[in-house]
């Protein structure tokens, strides 16, 4: 009676064992797949690095997030390119030169390059891109301030890219955008808008190629070993998206990533003594600091806002700004990786930054800042607070917080903290980026948390602050940062842009830098600096540039850490985690095929 | 067995038997239909006054995506201006309304700010991942979380009950965030003497040039750790409710009656027990299974899981109204029609529902 049992085991059973024995065999032939990938793997190299943002589009025209410029940057050409310590250099452009009315550049563009279609690359593309930007305003999305300047570009011959500016134009080498190939982009031009550019592989030129990508998740370049300034060391380049640092650095430290560019200081800390990663520090490309509104006003001079009055003298600004502990800022916000605040432009370009004298210097001392007071007129009453002479109103300022941003909140405290012994109160009010930049351009406000990052070309950042950007009498056309406007100012703003030598450009610049200084209008607290972590097992070189004493790297490009970065000399990897979290799966699936098929078999006897 | 024609000895004529069933059965279709009809139109109001609500909300948020979008960018006020007109940001409320629900009606769901395509091509190359996302943590939480219940509350008290209460009702108090964070942590970097075996994001390995096979397996490695974390904070609601059911149905007279025909215990409950158990689980398994896609936003963002919870996440941000809606106008139908579907079930699986 048993064997025949045994030997007609009921349907279910059979078809629960024959599940589990078929997801055995592709468990079995997906493992060897796995291992034969990996190991094909090892003869092409991939370096894979974490994408700093979401990506949306491909179309140089419409792109905003970084991660696609950094790619977009890497497969379109440009006149020029940032050298390693970020000052223009000849890309498509061999050499320049300009009229005496500085007027008129003449670019000689680099003969011989093809597009990846095999197309020759000429000064008509370069001109036809140019034209494109200055007058279609969809074009214009992306890059259009760049060129507002521009009066006309012309290709005489496939060689020759002439420019005329409206007026002289000294920042013209910063201002390369992405040149695209007049071929392909010809038939786009009618749906620009809409056009992505993801039709794979991307006609286009640089030292990488952009062969795929899969919808938030990478995007997959290939190395150009053709490019001129020499191929990239890596066959293929793949950037991928995480949606939140602890996955990307959890992703670094497994060794799904090679590279990771933007991590916290926390992060940073934590990974510091890590197996197989370095960590590196960069001179940093933006500040934070705090914003004192010194006065609202239009570009015709009429006040407007609810900005508190007190705020206009200067004497107050400039005790809150002895009032502030930066290191402490530093040491306790940056976990000390940063430097304090002092110069509009940060010192990742070299170039423009600047540093007060030691006799114009603003440090941490509160005495200074009471007696400054004191000597205003500004009394303290029975809780502390001062009182103004004039109109008997305490010294209670409101101070708006990015509500997005962890470290407002951390600053916003310690700003509490000191000026509260110098009679200033401070009401916090966190609120969103939104909420805060509107009470901004409407002058409703007293105090605010500000921040800014900058590219090499510092006009943009340079002209937030100048009369010109203040809002019209109907409140349109605002762009300031914090309504500042000094004639002085102005006019050195006005002479820099006509100042070809850069040289004595970066003087008037530096010039404008003391200036806003001086007005504490704009309190630089801390510059932070960049801090990325890199995979050294499997990246034998990847920074360029030499540190300085304190172990800070200058500001890095990624056109050239990519292009430039090496393999490490392949070593044998462990898969044993990628068989076990491929095993325990399947061996899971299995397990409940064969718990259902034995358990219906045991209670067989028992139905009814 | 007796003949069809047995049921009705006095009847002769096929005919005089047959009409009467004929409209026992029409009176039993046109009474579900009447019922369908008054929940279809339920769920339509529904739909319509969420969707105004949702309008609403959105339009109230204090927002100016423009400058979120080109936040840090230099950008001059002539370019922000252009870059409202052609998004159409600068239109009136009531002529946005209007179009949301112009757009609702004919399914087009409009132009996403943000990513500058359309929101129905958004949502459609995102919907497969979180389907299968969500579809398989549902199943598994459903699967463990019944079998957990009906063991437990079929033994109140017993250890199989304490610890399953209490490790599931833990589980579920953890902020599903959380939990990712530490799962991420502990097996995509490994610790210890054990290696990271799962990967920290995405939904496959970049690149990945293997066989078919090869690929699902890879998928699948990628799917373990968004749906355990999913499965653990889940399974506690099935637990719950198993459990109270089981408990309601102990004292039956009808187990009585199991368990005199000789029947053991464990086929007394997964026979007559679990089955009749099972009808209050069922309307929370499709409330689940109605917030199948909206559920995973906070997963999704964790593990960099390529669906329609961080697409919502995204639009929030800026926010990207146009998204924002579409995504809105997802989630909620897929939430009513899931209701509508528990309702027409519900009236399958218990005949008191018929009868009412």
């Amino acid at each position: 009676m048993t064997s025949v049992r045994n030997r007609s085991l009921p349907r279910s059973i059979r078809r629960g064992l024959a599940a589990a024995a078929a997801l055995g065999l592709v468990a079995v032939v997906g493992l060897i797949g796995v291992g034969s990938t990996a190991a094909s793997a090892a003869s092409e190299t991939t370096l894979t690095v974490a994408a700093p943002s979401e990506i949306s589009t491909f179309n140089p025209f419409l792109s905003y997030f970084d991660s696609e410029l950094y790619i977009l940057n890497s497969i379109y050409p440009a006149l020029t390119i940032g050298d390693a310590k970020n000052i223009p250099e000849p890309y498509l452009a061999t050499k320049w030169s300009t009229s005496t009315d500085k007027l008129t550049w003449t670019f000689t563009i680099r003969s011989g390059l093809k597009w990846s279609d095999g197309k020759p690359i000429t000064a008509a593309d370069v001109a036809w891109t140019y034209n494109l930007v200055m007058k279609n305003a969809t074009a214009a999305t992306a890059n259009g301030s760049l060129l507002t300047n521009f009066a006309k570009v012309t290709a005489p011959n496939a060689t020759t890219l002439v420019i005329t500016t409206k007026t002289p134009q000294a920042n013209m080498l910063y201002t390369s955008i992405p040149v695209v190939p007049q071929h392909v982009w010809e038939s786009k031009v009618s749906n620009l808008k809409n056009f992505k550019n993801m039709q794979f592989p991307v006609v286009g030129y640089g030292p990488w190629q952009l062969v795929g990508y899969k919808t938030d998740q990478y995007a997959t370049l290939k190395a150009n070993k053709d490019f001129f300034m020499g191929a990239p060391k890596y066959d293929r380049l793949v950037e991928q998206v995480f949606k939140n640092s602890d996955a990307s650095v959890a992703a670094l430290k497994s060794g799904q990533l090679e590279q990771d560019a933007e991590i916290t200081a926390t992060q940073f800390k934590a990974l510091k003594n890590a197996k197989n990663i370095t960590t590196y520090q960069q001179e940093p490309t933006g500040w934070t600091g705090i914003e004192i509104n010194p006065g609202a006003i239009t570009r015709s001079g009429k006040s407007i806002g609810t900005g508190n009055p007190i705020l206009k003298d200067a004497k107050v600004r400039t005790a809150i700004a002895w009032a502030i502990d930066r290191k402490t800022l530093v040491t306790k916000v940056l976990d000390g990786l940063g430097q304090t605040g002092a110069g509009y432009l940060p010192s990742g370009y070299p170039q423009w930054a600047w540093q007060p004298s030691a006799s114009q210097a603003i440090n941490y001392d509160p005495a200074k800042a009471n007696q400054i007071l004191d000597d205003a007129g500004y009394k303290k009453g029975s809780d502390g607070i001062r009182t103004d002479p004039k109109t008997h109103k305490k010294l209670t300022f409101r101070l708006g917080t990015h509500s997005d941003t962890t470290s407002d909140s951390q600053i916003a405290s310690y700003l509490e903290g000191w000026l509260k012994p110098i009679g200033i109160s401070l009401d916090v009010q966190p609120m969103s980026f939104t909420q805060l930049n509107a009470n901004l351009l409407k002058g409703d406000w007293d105090i605010l948390m500000d921040a800014w990052k900058t590219g090499a070309d510092p006009t943009y950042l340079l002209s937030i602050q100048t009369c010109g950007v203040l809002p019209k009498d109907d409140g349109t056309g605002a762009n300031t940062d914090a309504f500042y406007c000094d004639k002085s100012y102005d006019a050195d703003y006005k002479k820099q842009t006509q100042q070809f030598d850069q040289g004595e450009r970066a003087t008037t610049i530096r010039d404008m830098q003391s200036k806003l200084y001086d007005a504490n209008v704009d309190i630089m607290l801390y510059y932070a600096d960049g801090l990325s972590a890199i995979r050294t097992d499997k990246v034998a070189t990847y920074m360029y540039g030499k540190a300085n004493s304190g172990g800070i790297f200058p500001h890095q490009n990624l056109f050239y850490n990519w292009r430039t970065a090496t393999p490490a000399a392949t070593k044998s990897s462990s898969h044993t985690g990628v068989y076990l979290g491929i095993g325990i799966p399947v061996v899971a699936i299995i397990a409940a095929v064969g718990v259902v098929g034995l358990r219906r078999r045991s209670t067989a006897a028992d139905r009814e | 067995m007796a003949s069809p024609n047995a049921i009705d000895p006095v009847s002769v004529e096929a005919g005089a038997v047959e009409r009467p069933r004929a409209t026992a059965a029409d009176r039993g279709r046109s009474t579900f239909l009447a019922y369908f009809a008054r929940k279809l139109i339920a769920a339509l109001v529904s739909f319509a006054v969420t969707l105004i609500i949702g309008f609403v909300l959105f339009s109230i948020m204090p927002a100016d995506p423009v400058s979120t979008l080109t936040r840090g960018r230099p950008t001059s006020p002539a370019q922000l201006a252009h870059l409202r007109q052609t998004l159409g940001i600068d239109q009136p409320v009531w002529h946005r309304f209007l179009t949301f629900v112009g757009h609702t009606l004919t399914g087009n769901l409009g132009y996403s700010w943000q990513y500058q395509q359309s929101v129905s091509g958004l949502i459609g190359s995102r919907i497969g991942p979180t389907l299968l996302l969500m579809g398989s943590s549902t199943v598994i939480s459903v699967v463990l979380g019944l079998w957990l219940g009906a063991h437990s509350g079929w033994r109140p008290g017993s250890i199989l009950d304490r610890v399953s209460s209490g490790v599931s009702l833990t589980l579920w108090s953890v902020p599903t965030f959380w939990l990712g964070i530490i799962l991420l942590v502990l097996f995509s970097v490994g610790f210890g003497p054990i290696p990271a075996i799962f990967p920290a994001g995405g939904m496959s390995t970049p690149d990945y040039n293997g066989s078919t096979i090869g690929y699902v397996l890879n998928v699948t490695q990628h799917l373990v750790l968004p749906c355990l974390t999913l499965v653990l904070v889940v399974f506690a609601q099935y637990v719950t409710i198993m459990r109270s059911s089981i408990i309601d149905e102990l004292g039956s007279p009808y187990l009585l009656t199991a368990r005199a025909k000789g029947l053991r215990d464990e086929m007394v409950r997964r026979k007559h027990a679990v089955p009749n158990a099972l009808l209050p689980s069922v309307t929370v398994i499709f409330l689940q299974l109605g917030g199948l896609v909206a559920g995973a936003i906070t997963v999704e963002t964790v593990y960099s899981w390529p669906g329609l919870g961080y697409l919502t996440f995204q639009a929030l941000r800026i926010p990207d109204l146009p998204l924002l809606e579409g995504t809105f106008i997802v989630f909620s139908a897929s939430i009513i029609v899931m209701n509508l579907l528990a309702d027409m079930l519900y009236r399958v699986l218990d005949p008191r529902v018929r009868a009412q």
